[in-house]
């Protein structure tokens, strides 16, 4: 008999190899979100970003680079920008304090680099050059100067974990701002869908989308992106609308954190729900 | 300890830093070719199937933890194709195999296998055409991939197929 299971042994040992190996891979799959994988993965992000911010920086001379000449148009634009914006601000306090509500519109942000990128289709994570040191903890949301990017998931000493928006996992609580109307972004494998919003609402395409003020995970009012396509279900009562961010964000460079502590118990909840 | 057994760790760190950082550079539409995978199925192709799948299990675990991705895809994608390609092995066909355009064809072959499995495994929305994963997600990368075995090929003196 045990001559026999010796034989089957040897016969088949890459059979027993793989599925040993593999069911060593699913257990570590399904610990992805214990304290001591956390523990391993930000060691090993600690150690790579090293290397990784080391061959960035001699890579970075081949990415595009924005001319002076635009840099100076958008520059102009964006006083033309701020000096609206400020006729707004000074409206907009007069009225807060005739109905006694705080600033809170303002948040510092921190400068980051993207180090690395894993890029899929569905898995979109970027490593960027600061983390816990600098002030960033896991929940801030990550914009470029264009528009959202993404929240950080992982943070270690000297380096963070963004999950971008093209993330099968993240889903963003948006507002679609012409019309008021709240509903869920998320990313398909393909595009970015805000899916079942009923066809009663005028949703136009074109249409911005912002970050909802449900959201306590990201800041409200963040541009997104703004409505390409939209497409009734197969009953005819509801829009499957695509979007397209204002973020570039497969070819993000330089990004933004902003430093806001969100409330740590709904924090803590909403983390839960993203697992 | 036999020094094979160390040399693909050793070229796999700088591999794992052009995958994480220049190889999304030359991404088309999200499209990366996944040269890690290229380390692993010329192993796997010069000293068999067991050695393969142990590999593509380490440096799996290895990239999943520096890559900041989910612990655990990287493991299974590379140990299964690798498993895969294991199949392709033949003492007597070594050179042929890691020498000639048909080195090309597996990479190929088990490259898109490594894609697909590591896109099933990582996504979590499930209104993801299946169709859309095999071609995205499988087929294309690992014909990007397999367009990176190219040097292996092209620097090689025995050409199997010319």
């Amino acid at each position: 008999m045990l001559k026999f299971l010796k034989r089957i042994l040897f016969q088949f040992k890459e059979y027993f190899l793989l599925v040993v190996l593999l069911v060593i891979s699913l257990s570590l799959l399904s610990t992805n979100e214990k304290q001591q994988s956390k523990h391993l993965n930000s060691f090993a992000l600690q150690n790579f970003s090293f290397f990784s911010d080391a061959i960035n920086s001699m890579t970075s001379i081949f990415r595009k680079d924005i001319s002076y000449a635009k840099l100076k148009e958008e520059n102009a634009e964006l006083m033309l920008e701020v000096n609206l914006l400020r006729k707004f601000s000074l409206e907009n306090e007069k009225l807060r304090s005739l109905i006694g509500l705080k600033d809170s519109s303002k948040f510092p942000l921190i400068p980051v680099k993207v180090v690395s990128k894993l890029v899929t289709k569905i898995q979109g994570n970027f490593i960027i050059n600061k983390g816990t040191g600098n002030g960033i903890i896991k929940g801030m949301p990550v914009i470029s100067e264009k528009g959202l990017v993404g929240m950080i998931m992982e943070t270690t000493e000297d380096c963070s974990v963004v999950r971008t928006l093209y993330n099968s996992n993240l889903n963003v609580a948006v507002t679609i701002q012409r019309e008021n109307v709240d509903g869920v972004l998320s990313f398909d494998g393909k595009d970015l869908i805000i899916k079942n919003i009923p066809t009663s609402q005028d949703i136009q395409v074109g249409d911005r989308v912002e970050t909802s003020d449900f959201s306590s995970l990201f800041p409200a009012y963040v541009p997104i992106g703004e409505i390409i396509l939209k497409k009734t279900n197969d009953v005819g009562l509801l829009y499957n609308l695509t979007v397209r961010p204002f973020a570039d964000i497969p070819g993000a460079n330089v990004l933004f954190v902003i430093k806001i502590v969100p409330s740590k118990e709904i924090n803590h909840l909403e983390m839960n729900l993203m697992k | 300890m036999n020094i094979k057994n160390f040399k693909p760790i050793i070229y796999f760190i700088p591999l794992a830093v052009i995958q994480l950082t220049v190889i999304p550079l030359i991404a088309v539409d999200n499209i990366t070719p996944n040269i890690i995978f290229i380390l692993i199925a010329y192993y796997t192709l010069m000293f068999g199937q067991s050695y393969g799948t142990i590999l593509g299990f380490a440096l799996g675990f290895i990239f999943d933890i520096i890559s900041g991705g989910l612990i655990g895809a990287s493991m299974i994608s590379f140990t299964l194709s690798a498993f895969i390609a294991g199949y392709f092995y033949s003492d007597n066909k070594i050179d042929f195999n890691t020498k000639s355009f048909f080195f090309l064809l597996i990479i190929f072959i088990c490259g898109s296998i490594n894609s697909f499995i590591y896109a099933v495994i990582s996504n979590s929305n499930t209104s993801v055409n299946t169709f859309y994963i095999i071609l995205f997600e499988g087929l294309l990368p690992g014909l990007y991939t397999s367009l990176f075995g190219l040097p292996f090929v092209i620097i090689s003196p025995k050409k199997g197929l010319s």
